[in-house]
């Protein structure tokens, strides 16, 4: 041991350089923690969440084709999309239930949907209560999740 | 009416030390439940968290919120335990942990010839402080003892190992002081370092150095906190204790905390005295606490501006308005000398408590053999060093401000050979 790392030992340069450190994250903007109720945190861009049908904006018809595609392209067989024919020969969709509790959210379906009408967004807060709740039908897939928002 | 009050209280001595007793039972069970916000705020953010922030604003009122849980969860005493022991023990420790605040001179400041802010000087005060503070081991040992449980009992022989290796060094250090005040009397030791014109740290700053890490260990803090290390013994010696008993070591512990803080800045750091209390030069220094009170404002103000929500706004504008009516108070003459002593007491004290604080988040926790050598190869030997250096010093030339020189170069000289006798086990040093 040299005389410098003598000094060194003597005045605890070590405790006082990690002592330095710790003080150093006092500082307001190093703070980590999100206070999730009250500020949601950013979520990715490319970030599947929940599923949503999505409407026309201004007719608010649906814009979904019930061609069945996203249903067929589910690897998990989690869409049961529901038709009617009109007097017209047409299809139209009369119910939409998708099973959360069984997706995986690998996004097939959105890539299969021709018209893109089904969509995962970025919404996370699905969790719920029951089972069933994870069962979505149309008018929820429609809404989207509405979780209750945090005052105080 | 009042006046007459007044009176009686000051022609009585004992009504007014139990007044006094009673202000510095609940000024202290205060500052010890705040304590415990502070660490966990401080330990927060020195780790990038935020700490306690849903009950009140900021979490304010969580130690009310911890307080009261504790009070209502249910007492258990194991089938096993030894009943009567176990419900002595947390008395004996919080007993101890109080009664040392006896003999702590918070101010000097007289009023019709009674001192305001302490209770007592006794002549042995030093003394006093050392043998009650000592009587809390006993809780610990018989709580762990009592509980017939081994995760306590092991905490237990820790603590009593740990507490009797580093009081010899904490006493030995506290000695080398005692050499330069020639008394043991608190108020004494601090009017010495008035006279000498500079606090003892200057004069021993090897013995300070010392204290401190003998402190820590002997309230059984990080990086010594051995007695109720987590991942070995669950909790240590109270780890069958639950609720209101459970409450009563905590605040023992912390207690102990601000008795070793009040000890050290009383011998070392000048007590009441504000620094450099003998250079006329920074008599500026008197408006401190003024300037403290705005500046805590300007802190709450800063964090009103920052706050969403409206509870908390309005919690904070109090606070404010709180802090600037308590800066004209300060402003009127006789109360900012009044509340000289106090003030500057309480800041160093809060410093050392933040200091402990600030050593538990940064160092890692020793292990036992080492936490050994340290006490009895390094800080006895050193302590000893010290103290005969002192002694000889002060015996040939008296307590003068040149033989520091002396006294430090030996210490050190002594702790160089101390540490390269030591080998480094985990070879850091070898490695730089």
């Amino acid at each position: 041991m040299d005389w410098k790392d003598f000094l060194w030992r003597i005045f605890l340069v070590d405790l006082i350089k990690g002592l330095r450190l710790t003080f150093s994250y006092q500082r307001p903007d190093a703070i980590y923690t999100e206070q999730y109720p009250l500020e949601r945190p950013p979520v990715a861009e490319r970030y599947r969440g929940a599923p949503r049908l999505n409407n026309h904006p201004e007719s608010g018809e649906t814009l979904c084709i019930a061609c069945n595609l996203c249903s067929i392209a589910c690897p998990e067989n989690l869409i049961v999309v529901g038709w009617a024919r009109t007097e017209d020969r047409k299809k139209r969709l009369t119910t939409f239930t998708y099973d959360l509790s069984r997706c995986m959210f690998c996004g097939l379906c959105e890539d299969a949907c021709p018209v893109d009408a089904l969509e995962l967004t970025q919404d996370f807060e699905i969790a719920n209560y029951s089972r069933e709740g994870m069962i979505w039908d149309r008018q929820a897939l429609e809404e989207g999740p509405q979780p209750s928002r945090y005052t105080r | 009416m009042l006046q007459s009050t007044v009176n009686f209280i000051f022609a009585n001595p004992l009504l007014l030390a139990l007044i006094q007793i009673l202000i510095i039972f609940g000024v202290i069970s205060g500052i010890v439940a705040y304590l415990v916000y502070m660490e966990r705020k401080v330990l927060a953010f020195m780790q990038a968290r935020l700490g306690p922030m849903r009950v009140g604003p900021w979490g304010l009122l969580q130690p009310v919120a911890d307080g009261l849980k504790l009070l209502i969860k249910e007492d258990i005493i194991p089938a096993g335990a030894d009943k009567w022991l176990f419900l002595l023990a947390p008395a004996i420790s919080i007993f101890a942990a109080f009664t040392v605040f006896a003999a702590i001179p918070f101010a000097d400041y007289q009023v019709r010839g009674m001192n305001l802010f302490y209770v007592s000087d006794i002549n042995i005060g030093l003394l006093f402080i050392l043998a009650v503070s000592s009587l809390g081991i006993y809780g610990i040992i018989l709580g762990g003892w009592a509980s017939n449980s081994h995760f306590p009992l092991l905490g237990a022989l820790r603590s009593s190992a740990q507490l009797v290796s580093y009081e010899v060094a904490a006493g030995m250090a506290l000695v080398g002081v005692l050499l330069f005040s020639s008394s043991l009397s608190m108020v004494e030791i601090v009017k010495q370092q008035n006279t000498m014109g500079v606090w003892n740290v200057f004069f021993q700053p090897v013995a300070f150095l010392i204290y401190v890490i003998a402190a820590v260990a002997e309230t059984n803090r990080n990086p010594f906190d051995l007695p109720e290390a987590e991942s070995e013994l669950t909790a240590g010696f109270h780890t069958e204790y639950s609720g209101f008993r459970f409450a009563l070591y905590f605040m023992a512990e912390y207690t102990n905390m601000v008795v070793v803080s009040c000890i050290a800045v009383t011998l070392f750091l000048g007590g009441w005295l504000r620094p450099f209390a003998s250079y006329k030069a920074l008599d500026f220094l008197k408006y401190a606490p003024i300037l403290a009170t705005l500046g805590g404002g300007v802190f709450v103000l800063w964090l009103w501006l920052k706050s969403s929500v409206r509870l908390d706004r309005y919690f904070f504008a109090f606070l404010i308005a709180c802090f600037v009516v308590l800066a004209l108070l300060l402003a009127i003459p006789p109360v900012l000398n009044a509340i000289q002593g106090l003030f500057w007491f309480s800041v160093k004290v809060l410093a050392f408590l933040y200091a402990f604080i600030w050593y538990r988040a940064t160092f890692p926790r020793y292990r036992y053999d080492q936490l050994m050598d340290v006490g009895w190869r390094f800080l006895i030997p050193l302590a000893l060093t010290n103290l005969v250096v002192t002694a000889v010093v002060i015996w040939w030339k008296g307590p003068h401000l040149w033989p520091l020189l002396v006294i430090n170069v030996i210490c050190m000289a002594v702790m160089a050979c101390l540490l390269s006798l030591r080998s480094s086990p985990s070879g850091v040093a070898s490695e730089r």
